[in-house]
């Protein structure tokens, strides 16, 4: 190995990156979400201090992505890998919140800290294939070289975790989800649409995929471990969406709960489980954007993303209500949008993939989507329905102004995009698409035809909308809600807003408990290790008294325990 | 001129520059002036070496020539100066960073008064670490540890307010102890074999059985050296002494300091003079991994940004230890690597802390707050060089990290690799805290007004936050062989791997 040599890998760039069908189909995506971005940023980050570098960082997020989908060696792709970590910290500290700094801080440790992680993973690794080739092997170990490594011994099994570690920070699965929520919460809408929301999903599910299918030979064994993780990552974050007052933060745990399924999918060891987990991965990165994106017009209408002081919002934001009901709709998984199309194909995963447990997966990923469209009620009802706040109604009386055109683009074309996907899913050869990922066959058990069933969903609409038009649902009236004889328009307060739609989920047995020990942050693994910690620091400390004699003694007795062990 | 010729002038230049400044301190800019281009031109000179030395050549100088480097009865008795790749190495690196420091503190020290004074130890204690790094004679070694460490002491109370005295008081008591059992080592050294040169010593050592008073000596040496080091349990001191100085000093004490008095010495006394035996290894190793991961742990809660540092100056010369201790090229390159590292971001984050206290008054991080958009360059180099200590790539400290941990794989040893996996996290945890509450977040309005520091402390921490960034560069072969490979190849071949 010499100098020559990285020149040579320098001019032949395909000794570094590669190009497979997954990894462009990756970036593709990448540069759409980036573009989106881009043009989305020029108006709602407008006015901000520091702009300059706000876009230089999107960029270099955009081309370290890039970096990482197309390379060969690990060691280039954990470089890379570790760069977004800083590149996340900085962009989440232009939020301009109380808590975006503990925001920053959190994302970055829990992101860098399973960095350190994936190293240990990478030379695990190269312990285990080129163990005598030195530095220089590990610096341009390729990681189609590592195959098929079977996941027999404990060396094997550490790495093959502390790797997955890595690639569930990213993407924000269970147990190191907890900076997802915080920096929903607190970063600028579009770092959030663009970085937990879509790429570093792309990215932590991409890398899961390939050390999972690629690097290491899964057992059943490490398939259940997945399964599970998946399912519990599914049911707890969508429990804490239910009862969540902020809208940010709410999105925010959907984003996590959606990781489950594509960890769930990927668990199940077959291609079809496979494809629907990548298939899955696409979809949530498009209509979480969505989301997001038009989550932040509402929230600059109203000034505020409380969900108590929002609602109303449809009459002056239409548009806005439109794309975000089609991309709820398609994260609860309702035909025919693309997210019913992709946990189709992981439902199906789940049941050939015969596992003992595959009954109890597949009831919580069912029951998981099913609390996702409740929750999703809420948002709708809360942020767009219902009566509008104080604040909002001082908007909605304020000349009516048209959303402006770099808004509506992103978000138009990402809700059309979950309706078309979700179309025309049939129609995806995803045997194709997802190489090398995805191996042998497709049979897809469960037959679905979208485009009939699209069809039959148009046939009703129509149909109720001329009852609608015809019957006698026309003669209804509309009158202002009022209670107890009193309107409520009269008395603000007396404004009923869908906050605490499922607040009573809180009081259920054994649930009453669970809620209450994670708003203490006791499944948080951030908080708890730190609070480990400081119990060691207290240890210490109190060894650290600041008395001269004290420090002698230590060093004295330093001295005879190394005699001893000496002689 | 002849290599040999130049090795005397690295102490020779800050020596004279240290009394020539006493001389000429009435005439105004004369102390900056020679503190500079003194450190300049010991940097200067380093420089040259690395580019004339070859691989595996050790220079010896006989200073001098008066007599008595004649053998009498086979052994030399003058003092010889010995430069091989490891000496050369560390040349740089202290070199670098006591030029960097002494531009720092043309501004940062009309803070105090009498910069005379600052610049004269400054330089003296240069002297003493270079010394110790060109001696090829035990006593000589001791004598220059003790020039390094009495100017530190002078330097540790020189803001003389009540706590500075206090640390310096602890200080001096803690490294008279450490002079105390290294010059008990060097006795009995020298009452087994009878010289004072160390490669008559290896000669000697290696040719006969090693009586049991050798492992008395080891003892000795590991905890006067590892006082100076300040590894695990040794380490207390250093908490108290390097916050207390002015920050110019603290970077320099903690950035090279315990490096060139602790870790060099220590490596050079068991790789060169022992020949490494496996327990003095596992030693190494052991006390590595404890600073390692219970200085990171008492770093994590401090609110003082210096006192802070100093946890992870324990912590990060574990790592260094960790290396060494392995003893297997890689680990040798790593611990190197390191050390060359942690001198840089180090210095940095030391020379940050001080513009922050030069600029807004204050080292508690409860202070401070939104301080990026007053101070952008400090702030930048900042979040460079905690982001190389935390061991975040592709910065500096990420690939040093990296080879350390990969040293103790391939040996298979496990659960250190998992100790300096932990204390890595642990590491960003706490300077997360660092950059979190310091630049994040809103301004208060005290410090609303305060301004970026002046240029001539802007541009060493700009140069060492580059070499943060790039310090990767290293590694690349080419540039391995001339700079790192050469410290491997000598310390490699003392152990004999």
């Amino acid at each position: 190995m010499n100098l020559n040599l990285i020149i040579d890998a320098l001019k032949n760039p395909n000794g570094f990156f590669v190009a497979t069908p997954l990894s462009t189909l990756c970036a593709v995506f990448a540069t759409m979400f980036f573009i989106f971005t881009v043009i989305y940023s020029l108006k709602h980050m407008q006015g901000r201090t520091g702009l300059w570098r706000y876009y230089i960082y999107l960029l270099a997020t955009f081309i370290a992505t890039l970096g990482i989908f197309f390379s060969t060696t690990f060691i280039v792709l954990l470089v890379l890998w570790g760069f977004l970590g800083l590149l996340l910290y900085l962009l989440i500290a232009f939020g301009r919140r109380e808590g975006t700094p503990e925001a920053a801080r959190k994302a970055l440790v829990i992101v860098g800290g399973t960095d350190v992680l994936m190293l240990l993973g990478i030379i695990l690794i190269w312990k285990l294939t080129a163990g005598s080739s030195g530095l220089s092997g590990l610096l341009f170990m390729r990681i189609d070289s590592a195959a098929g490594i079977p996941l027999s011994g404990t060396l094997s099994i550490v790495a093959y975790l502390s790797l997955a570690s890595a690639a569930f920070a990213k993407a924000g699965a269970m147990p190191f989800h907890t900076w997802v929520p915080d920096t929903a919460e607190n970063a600028p809408i579009p770092v959030t649409a663009y970085l937990p929301a879509s790429l570093d999903k792309l990215l932590g599910i991409y890398f899961l995929a390939r050390i999972t299918l690629d690097v290491f030979q899964m057992t059943s064994y490490m398939n259940t471990i997945l399964m599970a993780l998946g399912s519990i990552t599914i049911i707890a974050a969508v429990m804490m969406a239910l009862v969540q007052h902020d809208m940010k933060r709410l999105l925010g745990y959907h984003a996590v709960s959606q990781v489950g399924y594509m960890v769930l999918g990927l668990g199940t060891g077959n291609p079809v489980g496979i494809a629907g987990a990548l298939f899955h991965m696409f979809n949530h990165s498009i209509y979480k954007s969505c989301l997001f994106l038009s989550g932040g017009v509402a929230e600059r209408k109203a000034g505020t993303s409380d969900l108590s002081k929002m609602g109303g919002l449809v009459k002056s934001i239409p548009l806005v209500f439109v794309t975000f009901l089609i991309a709820s709709l398609a994260i609860s998984g309702v035909p025919p949008m693309n997210g019913f199309a992709s946990k189709w194909l992981i439902y199906q995963g789940v049941i050939n993939s015969g596992g003992p447990l595959w009954v109890l997966w597949l009831i919580i990923a069912m029951f998981g989507s099913a609390l996702t469209l409740a929750s999703f009620m809420k948002l709708i009802h809360t942020v767009f329905l219902g009566q509008p706040s104080e604040g909002v109604k001082k908007v909605l009386s304020e000349k009516k102004k048209r959303v402006e055109f770099s808004t509506v683009i992103p978000i138009m074309v990402l809700s059309i995009l979950c309706i078309g996907l979700g179309v025309f899913a049939c129609k995806i050869p995803f045997a194709e698409c997802f190489r090398p990922e995805v191996r042998g066959q497709l049979d897809l058990p469960g037959i679905w035809q979208s485009g009939l069933a699209t069809l039959m969903i148009m046939t009703g609409l129509v149909i109720g909308y001329l009852i609608y038009l015809a019957g006698t649902i026309k003669k209804a009236r509309t009158v202002a809600p009022f209670v107890g004889g009193e309107t409520l328009e009269k008395n603000p307060e007396m404004r009923v807003s869908g906050v605490n739609f499922y607040k009573t989920v809180k009081d259920i047995g054994i649930l009453k408990v669970i809620y209450r020990l994670a708003d203490k942050k006791l499944f948080d693994l951030y908080e708890v290790s730190m609070k480990i910690v400081a119990g060691f620091g207290l240890v210490f400390s109190f060894m650290h008294n600041g008395l001269l004699s004290r420090y002698i003694l230590w060093c004295l007795i330093g001295l005879v325990v190394i005699c001893i062990v000496l002689i | 001129m002849t290599i040999e010729s130049i090795v005397p002038l690295f102490v020779a230049i800050p020596l004279a520059g240290a009394f020539l400044i006493t001389l000429l301190k009435r005439i105004k800019g004369i102390p900056d002036t020679l503190g500079v281009l003194a450190s300049a031109s010991a940097f200067a000179l380093s420089i040259m070496f690395v580019l004339k030395m070859e691989m595996g050549q050790r220079v010896i100088c006989n200073v001098g020539n008066w007599g008595g480097f004649q053998e009498v009865l086979g052994r030399i008795v003058g003092i010889q100066l010995v430069v091989d790749g490891f000496t050369v190495f560390m040349l740089v690196t202290v070199n670098l960073i006591a030029f960097l420091v002494a531009v720092y503190s043309m501004s940062y020290m009309t803070r105090y008064t009498e910069k005379w004074q600052f610049y004269s130890l400054f330089l003296l204690m240069l002297a003493g670490m270079n010394g110790v790094l060109i001696t090829g004679d035990m006593f000589n070694l001791f004598v220059f540890v003790e020039i390094a460490s009495l100017a530190s002491y002078a330097l540790v109370a020189f803001g003389t307010g009540k706590k500075e005295l206090e640390a310096s008081f602890k200080y001096a008591v803690m490294g008279g102890v450490a002079s105390l059992l290294i010059l008990m080592g060097v006795i009995f050294l020298y009452s087994n074999t009878g010289t004072l040169n160390m490669e008559d010593m290896t000669r000697i050592l290696g040719s006969s059985e090693n009586p049991v008073l050798i492992y008395l000596v080891f003892a000795l040496f590991l905890a006067g050296f590892g006082l100076k080091a300040a590894i695990f349990p040794f380490h207390a001191w250093l908490p108290d002494a390097h916050p207390s100085a002015p920050a110019p000093i603290s970077a320099m004490l903690s950035g090279v300091l315990i490096k060139a008095l602790g870790v060099y010495t220590l490596v050079r006394v068991f790789y060169c003079v022992f020949g490494f035996p496996e327990k003095v290894s596992s030693i190494f190793m052991t006390l590595g991994a404890l600073s390692m991961i219970i200085a990171v742990i008492l770093a994590l809660k401090q609110w003082d940004m210096k006192r802070l540092l100093a946890y992870h100056s324990i912590s990060q010369i574990g790592y260094i230890i960790l290396g060494f201790g392995i003893g297997s090229p890689l680990g040798i390159l790593g611990g190197l690597l390191h050390l060359f590292n942690h001198s840089i971001f180090k210095s940095l984050l030391f020379l940050d802390a001080g513009s922050l206290e030069y600029a807004t008054g204050t080292r508690n991080l409860k202070e401070m707050g939104g301080l990026s958009k007053r101070m952008p360059v400090t702030s930048w180099t900042t979040l460079a060089a905690s982001m190389s200590i935390a061991g975040v790539p592709p910065f500096a400290g990420f690939w040093s990290k990296l080879i350390i941990i990969l040293a103790c794989i391939q040996m298979g040893l496990w659960f250190y690799a998992i100790i300096a996996v932990l204390a890595s996290i642990l590491t960003l945890a706490s300077f997360m805290k660092v950059t979190r509450y310091a630049f994040l977040g809103e301004i208060r309005n005290k410090l609303r007004n305060i301004l970026e520091v002046p240029a001539p402390m802007l541009i060493p921490m700009i140069i060492l936050a580059i070499i943060c960034i790039i310090g990767g560069v290293l590694l690349i072969p080419g540039v391995r062989q001339g700079f790192l490979g050469l410290a491997v190849e000598a310390l490699s071949r003392a152990r004999g791997v």
